[in-house]
């Protein structure tokens, strides 16, 4: 199934964006461009801070991990340079987890990783904050089977699918830009280069390729909408969200 | 980090003017409440309040510690409140601000020390195992009225939480899971929620629910805390406005009746979320606890 997104719904925040998909729900909400503290200040570009809270408890050195990750990341996209001398601050908070979350065998952060990166993206987009330019991210498994050759890659798995095909001998995060260039690169567990190679040209697939319908999981062509990949998805949200603004001047 | 932007001298003395000639911005009556909201996750404890604009989640959540050497026969409950910049950005992670401190003392008198849970039903091995339930409180949207809005939201979560069973087998207690044994409800013995009442013009007039602006404004508030039977657990007063001792008789009178409406409205949702679970009607079945005979007691 496709992320479920909805833009700018808080009242406080500058942008936001609450964005559910497989189990997975988080609020994200973006203050921007604002005041930097003096010792924060570049002055040639913009201070990103980037907070991540879990659901349950206080942050732990899980979370300040998570958020080292999505600050490198969402650097490269926000066009720092234009906002010079201000601060972007962005704060990820988990809402629910899928129950057997914890139960998969991947790393809880690589499972997360992906939906906190496209919340991250939806409420900067809510936001208005320049970007040069957008991204998509994908959790991809390997389950460790007896034949190496043979074995299936799970694209953008849910938790229960984890936990059947369990053990899980690798699993991988892929972050591209909208021109298709690998923005992040997360792995953890075994395997060889030659599945990575594969995973990395798989996550591109489902990441950002613009034509021919790629099927993101075995269900996906419910939805029946032609060239089903997280690129076009990104799209259509944008595009509701232009509308919506709009719609003043469609109005009659 | 950037300020709170305060809010001009037009603006204060605009409400200021207008609530002398008995007018809210918002056209509420002066002892309205915004519009509640409240929902259920699709998980046991966790519970979404919205209040006009304002929204918080409280989530509740479980796991099994050593209870402290002095306390044997007690769980643990901890309402842990951290502000994040998501409701303001001058809410700076890890700096609690004045309102952070001041909420979340609030609460603990409110709820926690007030008895609202019953610790001694979180023991499961008299000074060795103990349930630590925790009930962390998001701040999601921040327009005013945090207090009355994460108490709603907190008692909301315990009255929907239920916690794993327990098999006690001499020494040794096992945990068993959702699937194995239907959970059970915690142990609530009342159910607190506060009422805060803004004062304006030296103590003379007052608002029930002010909202940002309005709480910028006021000269000092009133928080009161009572279970639907009208006990009072904790009367807080901060602020410089002198409220006469006699006006808090009418104060806990009229936040009884507010307190009234909102336990109704949640015990509405309460038994809503609770048919939706139950559509089959087999849950009964499924359930471990004994009835309790409410008999009166003795005497």
């Amino acid at each position: 199934m496709a992320p479920d997104a909805v833009l700018s719904h808080l009242h406080r925040a500058d942008g936001s964006a609450t964005y559910t998909h497989n189990g997975y729900c988080i609020i994200g909400a973006v203050n921007g461009p604002i005041e930097v503290l003096r010792r924060d200040e570049r002055p040639e570009e913009a201070t990103i801070e980037v907070n991540v809270r879990p659901a349950v408890g206080v942050g732990s050195p899980k979370e300040r991990h998570i958020e080292t990750l999505l600050h490198n990341t969402l650097r490269s996209i926000i066009s720092t340079p234009s906002i010079p001398r201000t601060l972007v601050q962005i704060t990820l908070q988990v809402h629910s987890l899928p129950d057997e979350d914890s139960s998969t065998g991947v790393s809880p952060s690589l499972t997360l990783l992906p939906h906190l990166l496209h919340t991250a993206l939806l409420a900067l987009l809510s936001a208005s904050i320049p970007l040069s330019t957008t991204l998509t991210a994908v959790l991809i498994a390997l389950p460790s089977t007896n034949t190496p050759t043979a074995c299936t890659q799970l694209l953008s798995p849910t938790a229960i699918e984890l936990l059947r095909a369990k053990p899980i001998r690798s699993a991988h995060v892929f972050a591209f830009s909208g021109e298709g260039k690998m923005l992040l690169n997360e792995s953890d567990g075994t395997f060889s280069y030659e599945e990575w190679d594969e995973a990395a040209e798989a996550a591109e697939e489902v990441c950002c390729k613009e034509d021919g319908a790629v099927v993101l999981a075995e269900n996906m062509e419910v939805d029946g909408r032609e060239g089903e990949n997280l690129d076009g998805w990104l799209r259509s949200v944008v595009r509701t969200k232009v509308e919506h603004e709009q719609r003043w001047k469609s109005a009659r | 980090m950037p300020q709170e932007a305060h809010i001009s001298v037009n603006e204060r003395t605009f409400i200021q003017d207008a609530i002398k000639e008995q007018v809210r911005l918002d056209g509420r009556a002066f002892d309205a409440f915004r519009a509640l909201e409240l929902t259920f996750g699709d998980e046991y404890g966790v519970a979404d309040v919205q209040l006009g604009k304002t929204r918080v989640i409280a989530r509740i959540s479980v796991h099994v510690v050593t209870p402290a050497p002095e306390r044997k026969f007690d769980g643990v409950f901890q309402i842990i409140t951290e502000f994040s910049p998501m409701a303001s950005p001058a809410f700076e992670v890890g700096r609690p601000t004045n309102a952070e401190v001041v909420l979340s003392r609030i609460l603990e008198k409110a709820i926690r020390r007030s008895n609202a849970l019953d610790t001694e039903s979180l023991c499961i091995i008299a000074g060795l195992k103990c349930f630590a339930l925790r009930a962390d409180v998001h701040v999601i949207d921040h327009d005013g009225g945090l207090i009355d809005a994460s108490c709603i939201a907190v008692m909301a979560a315990l009255q929907h939480f239920r916690r794993p069973d327990v098999v006690v087998e001499g020494e040794k207690a096992t945990v068993l899971s959702i699937r194995e044994r239907d959970p059970i409800p915690l142990s609530i013995l009342h159910q607190p929620l506060c009422v805060t009442f803004s004062y304006f013009e030296e103590g003379e007039l007052f608002l029930v629910d002010a909202n940002l602006a309005e709480e910028q404004v006021r000269s000092g508030e009133v928080i009161i805390t009572m279970n639907r039977h009208g006990e009072v657990c904790q009367i807080a007063k901060y602020g410089g406005a002198t409220v006469e001792p006699y006006a808090l008789f009418n104060l806990t009178t009229l936040a009884l009746q507010k307190v009234k409406e909102m336990s109704k409205f949640i015990q509405t949702r309460l038994d809503d979320d609770a048919k939706k679970r139950n559509a089959s009607g087999l849950l009964s079945e499924l359930s471990a606890e004994n009835d309790r005979p409410f008999d009166k007691p003795v005497g």
